[in-house]
């Protein structure tokens, strides 16, 4: 019996279309993988099943009725569970208390704990039976914490379980249990939908496979009776692609190594990275999303006290413990999260542009005069589209936000740009102006650049050299000649040449 | 139709955006103004105005202490200025002891006991990560009590230095002095927080501490710096108003401290930190004077005044908020 | 039987010193053990009576602190939330019409739960940040104290004083008057108030008030009403005021629209020495008890040490800051944070 239904799904964002005629079926006690590369839109299409997100168009049939969630705790009313990969966890409260959060039983007029925690046992015992269901979450791994996370989709019961990336921050044992108690839940009747940047698990514990490629399904198949043939996944998941002569000039312009990285550790998150990079070299970080890439970018602005790293710039060794340091030398990160961590979202572009500046130059009165000369250069030489330079920068669009993170920048010698997703949510002619300032800076002034973008074809247009994250580490290299679609998406899901 | 559409584009225009609270604490003092004449006669004079202005300085005085560490975000804020202002008092009085001479001497210790205040909050709020509430309100008692140690047994004796009065008590013409200090500081504030790097890293300290700590500032050290620049200004203050009092007493700053964090949230300033408009505070303080002027010229006395002041305070927090209220 | 093993395997000795909590304890015993060496009669009923009595109305008020605080929220108004309370019950009351001390009771309770809902509908609905909201009712309540009552003063029934003494009324001192030997009846106010916290802290009520504090956006997708759990914890915590504000109209017999203003950031640093975060979620409402204890206790070392009265407020101030700082470091040390966190 068909559980779920979804047909013709489409949804834009802001111009940006993620889903353009998305389906998928889900059948009763049957495990369904999703598969695509970034951006491919599974992502999108679990949220929209799960009632995060309203589809712009298409139809949804859930147990035989056509459904319009308004929000995920009605869907999980109606027994549809996700697990999410940013975790929604209490961190205050016990494993046990946040298992049954929100589902909590009375017995006679006090909380049936006993129960709650005989529940909570019952699932944790098959997930990860190490776990103490008496900790508090604050305590735990983040493995830990995404056992606690499933432990609480699976909790209440769902007729359709989503797990997106369960996977991705568990150990190898408790994969293997998780799809032990996947295995169970399908036998009593639970459809579930799972995501998985690891190929071959997904390929391992799926009944059906849906394979997505720019916001449509470009191939389904069944294990029953389809044969798991990892090509034939591979060829429908990167596509049969155009490669576009692009001009690489580096191999003239680039010169000695700028900055020198070796055995950057940090914690469990960064594990044994080194690399060089030369002067006027663009050098790309790729794989699949959430490897570490943005961790990497942070970790090289000096944004972490615990990293560990002999680091070397202009043959200078520096310390990569505190963002001035890397200032100082030249080392200038473009973050990931505009509104987060480069923005100052209240205050002008003005203060926006002046701020590393003034951080950074100990001159007490603020040469204004000065500093909005340059400023307005800056907005000259970036095309930055602006009411001027005392306007609020939350009154720009994305892309003009994204100039403004850069154009801090630019008042102070920059030797190495970092750029983590520099191109995420700003429109294409935004995109273009950015790139072709930075392209032109590495080629005439040598700055080097490391650039992480989601988005591989970015990392194949601009890239001298690209590197590959997985969990953490870098695992292969691709010279330029190398870069290509179908070689970044083998070499980020780790499949080894035949 | 197309009218409408300019106004409203005028309303949503920048300047009015940046400057909406100021007007509307402008606009609220004249509408309390008028109301007081209405109700009460005589409320709307010159004379009545430099009064309340007077009146409110010592708040608006305060208030400056505030707005710094409010501005520099991490839930600032610090309820030990008033016992600061006293202690400088207390024990300056007894320095300058009504003349001139010493004045120079009584600057050098307030600077330098608000100096130790300010070391102490910053280090433990900054440093140590203790909620600035609990240690600032800890801090007060500790300095009360090291009040009540100098004083142990004897009483609090000596007089501001003339100067002192003069800046704090007397007037020119018809306007008090102190007017033109508080005049003369909002200037010198403003210049300071928008063109020097002081403002920069405050507001940027406040508004987006990790944006901040990427950019290479370091935003413990300005929340740690910015305790001391409100110790050492409420020390200051505490001069001002031995001045103004001509003499010192035990409980002479405390008064202050709580009316000084509502003209701060009247003035506009956002509680979670990043911006900050010393005209703002200055004008919240002029209108909670104002207020309370009015509340006690319709006779209902303390009770009324408090209630008053109360209801006032709770429905401009309703409006303040109103724009982030969602789910 | 399985389930009564696993109940009592989840405290071990060293997962207990490992909490926060401990600490608080530790300091508790130190203050203890100093105040009973320091005071002769420590241990004569007569005294620990009259010790519980001074503690009282601070313990109350800490408890129903704590509960806001947990929840996420600060009450900067129940001092005077207090004050307002004794002044309700003192303009009800005729000295000389016994019922009428009933009528004020109901009343006040009534008035109490208003004033926590006000501060509740505030912070749970308008979303008002608590420090600041609290801020302004704390002068709403003031100015209708001082409307009820412009000097302290006011009528109260006799038989109000078995709030604080029971033997304190010829006509009941037989029996309670023994009792009360034993058992004096702010201790009894503070078991009622334990005993409201245990209720609710058994049921969904207690559970979501930490999920709310420890990281409401995941309690509201989970759920949960969150603005309902916030008026809920104001409301408890105006119980509690209204329990402490029994005792004092018990022992003085009039209202005052000042008497509670020292109580309400005494609580705030009661709750915190008692390991309950300002920021949320964190925190035990019994340990609340602890942390008003200790500071209780630091009076009266302080007054029994022979320090001169002139340096008890200093020495109490430094005391509170490094009980604060001997906390928080626990809480640094003994839940090191796993995650890495930008900055």
């Amino acid at each position: 019996m068909n559980i779920l239904e979804a047909k013709n799904i489409k949804k834009n964002f802001g111009g940006v279309v993620a889903l353009s005629g998305a389906s998928l079926t889900c059948h009763e006690g049957r495990i369904t993988g999703l598969l695509g590369a970034n951006g491919s839109g599974k992502s999108t299409l679990s949220k929209i099943i799960a009632g995060a997100y309203a589809p712009d168009a298409g139809e949804i049939v859930y147990l035989g009725k056509t459904v319009h969630y308004k929000n995920p705790y009605e869907a999980k009313r109606h027994g549809i569970g996700m697990v999410y990969q940013n975790l929604s966890l209490v961190p205050e409260l016990t494993v046990w208390q946040n298992i049954v959060l929100g589902d909590e039983r009375n017995h006679g007029y006090f909380l049936d704990d006993d129960s709650a925690r005989e529940k909570s046992i019952h699932i944790i015992k098959k997930l990860w039976p190490k776990l103490n269901i008496e900790g508090r979450v604050y305590e735990l791994t983040p493995g830990e914490m995404q056992v606690v996370e499933i432990a609480k989709a699976v909790s209440r019961n769902p007729k359709l379980l989503i797990l997106d990336e369960p996977t991705a921050a568990l150990e190898e044992a408790q994969v293997a249990s998780l799809f032990k108690l996947m295995r169970e839940l399908a036998a009593t009747g639970v459809a579930i939908i799972f995501t998985s940047h690891r190929l071959w698990e997904v390929v391992e514990i799926c009944d059906d496979l849906t394979i997505f490629r720019n916001g449509e399904n470009v191939a389904e198949m069944d294990f029953s009776k389809d044969e798991k043939n990892l090509q034939k996944i591979i060829f429908y998941i990167t596509g049969s692609q155009e490669e576009a002569g692009i001009a690489k000039t580096c191999a003239e312009t680039c010169g000695d190594v700028r900055l020198s990285i070796r055995n950057l550790n940090l914690g469990a998150t960064l594990k044994d990275i080194s690399f060089d990079l030369k002067k006027g070299e663009i050098l790309g970080i790729g794989g699949l999303a959430g490897q570490g890439q943005q961790e990497l970018m942070l970790a090289l602005a000096g944004n972490f006290r615990k990293v560990a790293c002999e680091a070397e710039i202009d043959g200078q060794p520096i310390r990569l413990t505190k963002p001035s340091n890397a200032i100082k030398h030249g080392i200038m990160l473009v973050p990931g999260d505009r509104q987060l961590e480069g923005l100052f979202s209240a205050h002008s572009v003005f203060s926006n542009l002046i701020f590393p500046k003034i951080g950074l130059e100990k001159n007490f009165v603020i040469p204004h005069g000065k500093l909005r000369k340059e400023c307005e250069q800056i907005v000259g030489i970036l095309a930055l589209k602006t009411a001027g330079l005392d306007v609020p920068v939350s009154t720009l669009s994305g892309g003009n936000q994204q100039k403004v993170v850069i154009g801090k920048w630019l008042g102070l010698e920059t030797n190495v740009l970092l750029l983590s997703d520099p191109a995420k949510g700003i429109d294409i002619g935004a995109k273009n102006d950015l790139y072709s300032y930075i392209i032109g800076e590495a080629r005439s002034k040598g700055m080097s650049v490391i650039l992480y973008a989601s988005d591989s074809k970015e990392l194949i247009e601009y890239c001298d050299r690209l590197l590959i994250m997985y969990e953490g580490t870098v695992v292969s290299t691709l010279d330029t000649e190398e870069i290509t679609e179908e070689n970044i998406i083998r070499a980020s899901m780790c499949i080894e040449d035949e | 139709m197309k009218a409408r559409a300019t106004v409203s584009a005028a309303l949503n225009s920048f300047f009015f955006n940046k400057y909406k609270k100021l007007i509307v604490a402008l606009l609220l003092i004249i509408f309390l103004f008028v109301l007081g004449e209405i109700v009460v006669s005589n409320f709307l004079s010159v004379s009545q105005m430099l009064l309340t202005v007077k009146l409110s300085s010592f708040i608006a005085l305060f208030g400056l202490c505030q707005m710094i560490v409010i501005a520099a975000g991490g839930g600032g804020l610090d309820l030990s200025v008033g016992y600061t202002a006293t202690i400088t008092a207390v024990f300056t009085a007894k320095l300058m002891d009504g003349s001139n001479e010493n004045i120079w001497i009584a600057i050098l210790a307030a600077l330098a006991l608000g100096l130790v205040v300010g070391i102490l909050n910053g280090f433990f709020i900054s440093y140590i990560k203790l909620p600035p509430l609990v240690v600032t309100m800890a801090m007060s008692q500790i300095i009360q009590g090291a009040i009540n140690v100098y004083t142990a047994g004897k009483n609090i004796t000596g007089k501001p230095s003339p100067i002192l009065q003069v800046i704090a008590a007397k007037t020119t013409g018809f306007v008090p002095n102190i007017v033109f200090l508080i005049v003369l500081l909002t200037i010198i504030v403003m210049l300071i927080l928008y063109k020097t790097r002081v403002g920069v890293l405050l507001f940027g300290a406040g508004a987006n501490p990790t944006a901040a700590h990427l950019s290479g500032v370091d935003v413990k050290r300005v929340r740690f710096v910015s305790y001391i620049m409100s110790g050492v200004l409420a020390s200051l203050i505490g001069l001002l108003l031995l001045g103004n009092m001509g003499m010192a007493f035990k409980d002479m700053g405390s008064n202050y401290v709580m009316p000084s964090i509502a003209a701060v949230v009247v003035g506009g300033v956002s509680l979670n930190g990043g911006d900050g408009n010393y005209l703002g505070v200055v004008l919240g303080a002029i209108f909670l004077q104002t207020l309370t002027n009015l509340l006690v010229a319709i006779g209902w006395g303390d009770a009324g005044k408090w209630t008053g002041f109360g209801i006032v305070l709770f429905l401009l927090l309703i409006v303040y908020v109103s724009n982030r209220r969602k789910r | 039987m399985r389930r009564k093993n696993m109940k009592k395997g989840k405290h071990t000795f060293k997962e207990f010193t490992s909490k926060p909590e401990f600490s608080s304890l530790l300091i508790l015993l130190v203050m203890f053990t100093l105040t009973a060496i320091l005071q002769n009669n420590f241990f004569e009923i007569k005294s620990i009576m009259r010790n519980i009595n001074a503690f009282a109305p601070l313990i109350l008020v800490t408890m129903g602190q704590a509960v806001v605080m947990i929840s996420g929220g600060i009450d900067l108004s129940s001092g005077t939330a207090l004050s307002l309370l004794s002044c309700v019950l003192t303009s009800i009351m005729k000295k000389n019409d016994p019922i009428t001390g009933l009528y004020a009771m109901i009343i006040a309770l009534a008035v109490a739960v208003l004033l926590g809902l006000i501060n509740g509908f505030g912070v749970g609905y308008l979303r008002i940040p608590s420090i600041i909201l609290t801020f302004a009712t704390s002068f709403i309540w003031l100015g209708i104290a001082l409307f009820l009552r412009p000097t302290p003063g006011g009528e109260s029934v006799p038989w109000f004083a078995i709030f604080y003494n029971f033997g304190s009324l010829k006509d009941v001192s037989g029996f309670f008057g023994t009792l009360g030997g034993f058992l004096p009846p702010s201790l009894i106010l503070i078991l009622i108030g334990c005993l409201i916290w245990w209720v609710i802290s058994k049921t969904k009520t207690g559970r979501y008030i930490y999920a709310v504090g420890g990281n409401s956006e995941s309690a509201y997708e989970s759920g949960i009403n969150t603005a309902k759990t916030q008026i809920i914890a104001y409301i408890i915590n105006a119980i509690f005021i209204y329990l402490a504000t029994l005792f004092f109209v018990g022992q003085t017999g009039s209202g005052d629209a000042r008497m509670g203003d020292p109580l309400t950031l005494r609580s705030v640093a009661a709750a915190v020495v008692g390991g309950i975060a300002l920021s949320g979620g964190r925190g035990n409402v019994y340990f609340a008890l602890v942390g008003a204890l200790i500071l209780s206790f630091v009076n009266k070392i302080i007054f029994f040490a022979n320090i001169p009265y002139a340096y008890q407020t200093l020495v109490g101030g430094v005391i509170v800051i490094v009980a604060i700082a001997i906390s928080q470091a626990y809480i640094s040390y003994s839940t090191k944070t796993k995650e890495i966190k930008i900055g």
